[in-house]
């Protein structure tokens, strides 16, 4: 066995609270009493979270992240290691059913500051322009209440905050390019290029992805090791816990960890006045603010809502509609596996590493609304004995015999559009979690069009894997990705919150995350919420003080304030076309 | 032919498929002869070195199962994950990780609506199922069975093909449960370090990096394949597959009745 270059690593050992081998927290953190209302309490500290705590800090404004699980220390709590990195996940208890349940856990959301961006794939395309109006286009699913030039800029400011490596010029939705050059290929990448050019489909590589391609500040670039879903220990791919949060907390604010908020107070002037949440140990607390926003994921944002039922709102809070729970979208997902006679080894390189949306709008010869894209995954041996187990019904011998086979396989997966449905939605179960909270119960069921969509992109995508050369084609279905649940829309008896994601019924409450989408694109969402949270953020920081005093809603649309950005966001990576 | 010998009998070994002979027990079984994850690990970090050392530490007892429970569940994981081309030292212990998980009442974060707690279907519901559908195919409990009897049990689970009665399965997705065993048996074995010497995995690559990204080369300290040839044991019935990418949707597929097997 030969040894590496530079011998054994040693670890650097400074004893302060680190983010990746390079960056560390070393500022003392602002600490805010609870009986003194700050002036926003945030519930979750993940993909949204982390970017409107440091939006809103940086501004000036005092600021409490809430967040249930633990405050990452990357090179103490992280690990290369498939089963060693549950704790990512949100692992407390649901309940899943339907005609199509969901898998849940570590196939949908996180746990601990910077949430699912910690586990993520950091895949970050766009939406398409024609994704905010499926509505007006194809008579199914919603319109948002937005453009997509209304986020434009946003989607814009958070591909440099991240920031995302990509290729020059990008030809889907609205053509663009990226910051960062794009990453070289690993063997799945390389399959899906043979694929795609031999069946003439255009396919986009080295990008778009969260992930760097080169040094950027103290962040190092990817060492292409392949855990991205593990959390990334180098510090290469994007998570808010190490492009926001650090900036959050040398601006002012505080991230409480282990606080698990149980139900929003709502005062007497019909006002939310502070939160009810447990710490670490289980002991109760209130927190007093002036304002609330909900970040907590598609399915414990809408559970946070029911569960804060009380006179004037039996039906849960900003539940007027009955919208809250409802129209919960996941993509579908199925992973299209592939067997090679060379070897391919897709433990290398990052999972998400090259992508086509060739099929991702709405072609009626197709028989189905909406479309798909396919994208790189690349399962470690865990996930890929399970694919084996749904995929060829493989145990005992048979499950060993194609484990020895691992190297020989290249996975795609199918990234679907699958409609908002009214009846897909989070209720609240009798069953109860370790603090005495009802948990969420998630129904989730396919519609004739969802599985049509589902049919033929798993149909093409077989396609490109035999295109690529693949001797053996085998498929695992599944979905990724939820969203929706807290839908944002023009009109309150129909949505949950307007298009600043303030809730229709509360004016001092928010709900802003992946819930508060109204359809869901063929696009990776994480990209989407961040933006969103930055426009969300602007428009709070706009209407200064008003949010906390008084009941107006001014529509008016805020300016995009690009000096609030975490600082050394400027002046990297190569200029972009647009 | 009983599960629980330590040296296992020439049927319940692989077999060349050539002569139909009984392989001889190997210290590392796959296709990448001397490759050893473990000879790397002054190259990882030191969080990750821990955990992946530790799973190589004599387990500690077991706390949530009682003996005769462990006896049952380490017998049926002798079926989905079989090691008897293993020497009897290198043989990976399936059971102590999902006796931790159990008592420590960790779950995958979520159940479908029919099933019943992950506890409850290792403590009772899944051993009374067992032992029904044994007796039901061949008038015993799971033990006392011969290995490939043994064996016809699992299939007809696997199968989804129930033959002791609703009420039982009224309680339980037959589908689920083998998705349930399954995957506890996944999370032990392909976990361990020996495993990933087996299937030629490079495993933990913070900080040093891979750098051959492109065309399945091995690193520097990783090892070629070489493959050999073999069969599955006599009395096993398990090395099979079936193709199930027909369904599309993941109910569909799960809820799977294979109709003819593949050779
Ligand atoms: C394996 C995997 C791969 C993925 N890959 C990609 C990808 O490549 N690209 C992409 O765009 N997306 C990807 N996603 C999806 C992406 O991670 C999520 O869509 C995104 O993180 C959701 O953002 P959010 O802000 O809505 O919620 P989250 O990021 O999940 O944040 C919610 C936070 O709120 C906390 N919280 C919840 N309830 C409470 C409470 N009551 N009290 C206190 N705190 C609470 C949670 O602990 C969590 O930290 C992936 C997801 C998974 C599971
Ligand atoms: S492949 Fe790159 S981005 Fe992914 S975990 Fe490894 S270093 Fe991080």
């Amino acid at each position: 066995m030969k040894e590496p270059l530079f011998g054994p690593f040693r670890e650097q050992g400074n004893g302060k609270h680190t983010l990746g081998p390079m960056q560390h927290i070393d500022v003392p953190m602002r600490r805010f009493r609870e009986d003194e209302p700050v002036d926003y309490l945030i519930v979750g500290v993940g993909s949204a979270g982390g970017v409107l705590v440091q939006r809103l800090a940086r501004a000036g404004f005092k600021v409490v992240g809430l967040e249930a699980g633990p405050f990452w220390d990357t090179e103490r709590d992280w690990v290369s290691d498939e089963a060693g990195s549950h704790k990512l996940y949100w692992e407390d208890a649901r309940i899943t059913g339907g005609s199509d349940p969901l898998a849940l856990g570590a196939n949908n959301s996180g746990k601990g500051v910077g949430g699912g961006s910690v586990h993520w794939a950091a895949f970050t395309p766009r939406l398409h322009p024609s994704d905010f109006e499926v509505y007006t286009r194809d008579g199914v699913g919603a319109d948002w209440p937005i453009s997509y030039d209304e986020l434009l800029p946003y989607y814009e400011q958070l591909e440099i905050e991240m920031p995302v490596a990509g290729p020059a010029y990008f030809p889907w939705g609205r053509p663009h390019g990226y910051a960062y050059g794009p990453h070289p290929m690993g063997g799945v990448g390389n399959a899906l290029i043979r694929g795609c050019s031999k069946l003439g489909i255009p396919v986009c590589i080295g990008g778009p992805v969260a992930i760097l391609s080169g040094s950027h500040g103290d962040r190092p670039h990817c060492i292409y090791r392949g855990f991205c879903i593990q959390g990334c220990k180098v510090g290469a791919k994007a998570s808010t816990l190490i492009t926001h949060v650090p900036d959050a907390i040398k601006s002012g604010a505080e991230i409480r960890e282990l606080s698990m908020a149980s139900r929003i107070e709502m005062g007497k002037d019909g006002r939310a006045a502070g939160i009810h949440y447990f710490d670490g140990e289980g002991r109760p607390h209130f927190q007093k603010a002036k304002a609330v926003i909900v970040a907590g994921y598609a399915i414990e944002s809408p559970r946070l809502l029911l569960n804060s039922s009380c006179a004037g709102h039996e039906n849960g809070l900003a539940n007027s509609s009955d919208t809250v729970g409802r129209y919960l979208m996941a993509q579908a997902g199925n992973v299209v596996l592939g067997r090679f006679d060379e070897l391919v080894r897709m433990y290398k390189a990052p999972p998400a590493h090259a992508l086509s949306e060739e099929f991702y709008e709405t072609d009626p010869k197709r028989g189905f609304a909406r479309g798909f894209a396919i994208q790189t995954v690349a399962p470690l041996p865990i996930a890929f004995a399970k694919q084996m187990v749904a995929a060829k019904k493989a145990w005992g011998w048979g499950l060993r015999r194609e484990l020895m086979d691992y190297n020989h396989w290249a996975t795609f997966g199918v990234l679907g559009e699958i409609l908002p449905w009214p009846e897909n939605r989070v209720t609240l179960a009798d069953e109860k979690d370790q603090f005495g909270i009802p948990v969420a119960h998630v129904s989730f069921n396919l519609h004739e069009n969802d599985k049509r969509l589902i049919k033929f992109g798993k149909e093409k995508t077989f396609e490109v894997m035999y295109a690529a050369g693949a001797t053996e084609v085998v498929q695992e279905a599944r979905y990724a990705h939820l969203v929706g649940a807290c839908r944002m829309g023009a009109d309150p008896g129909t949505s949950v919150v307007d298009k600043f994601c303030r809730t229709h019924d509360v004016s001092n409450l928010f709900v802003c995350d992946g819930s508060v989408m109204p359809t869901q694109g063929s696009a990776n969402p994480g990209l989407t919420i961040q933006a969103l949270a930055a426009r969300t953020a602007d428009y709070l920081i706009s209407q200064g003080d008003a949010i906390f005093t008084s009941n107006r809603r001014d529509m008016t649309p805020p300016r995009l304030r690009r000096g609030l950005a975490p600082p050394h966001t400027w002046g990297k990576g190569v200029p972009r076309l647009t | 032919m009983k599960s629980g010998s330590i040296h296992a009998g020439a049927s319940l070994r692989p077999r060349d498929p050539v002569t139909g002979e009984a392989l001889p027990e190997r210290a590392q079984p796959g296709y990448y002869p001397g490759f050893s994850i473990m000879s790397q690990k002054a190259y990882w970090d030191r969080a990750t070195r821990e955990v992946v050392e530790a799973r190589l530490k004599p387990a500690s007892p077991l706390r949530f199962f009682s003996d005769d429970e462990a006896k049952l569940w380490t017998a049926v994981f002798d079926h989905i994950l079989p090691q008897t081309d293993r020497i009897p030292e290198r043989r990976i212990p399936l059971i102590p990780a999902l006796d931790e998980r159990l008592q420590e009442n960790r779950t995958v974060g979520y159940r479908f609506e029919d099933m019943p707690h992950d506890r409850d279907v290792y403590k009772t519901i899944g051993i009374q199922a067992i032992n029904a559908e044994a007796r039901a195919l061949y008038r015993r409990d799971f033990l006392g069975l011969a290995f490939v009897e043994q064996e016809g049990v699992l299939r007809a689970i696997h199968d989804g093909d129930a033959r002791a009665g609703e009420a039982l399965w009224k309680q339980m997705s037959i589908h689920r449960f083998w998705q349930l065993l399954t995957g506890d048996a996944i999370e032990a074995y392909y976990a361990h370090p020996w495993a990933w010497d087996e299937i030629g995995f490079g495993g933990p690559a913070y900080p040093r990096a891979y750098m051959r990204l492109e065309r399945g080369e091995p690193e520097p300290w990783e090892a070629e394949e070489r493959r050999y040839a073999w069969e599955g044991p006599v009395a096993s019935l398990s090395d099979e597959t079936n193709d199930a990418s027909h369904h599309h949707t993941e109910a569909e597929q799960h809820g799977h009745r294979p109709g003819k097997r593949q050779p």
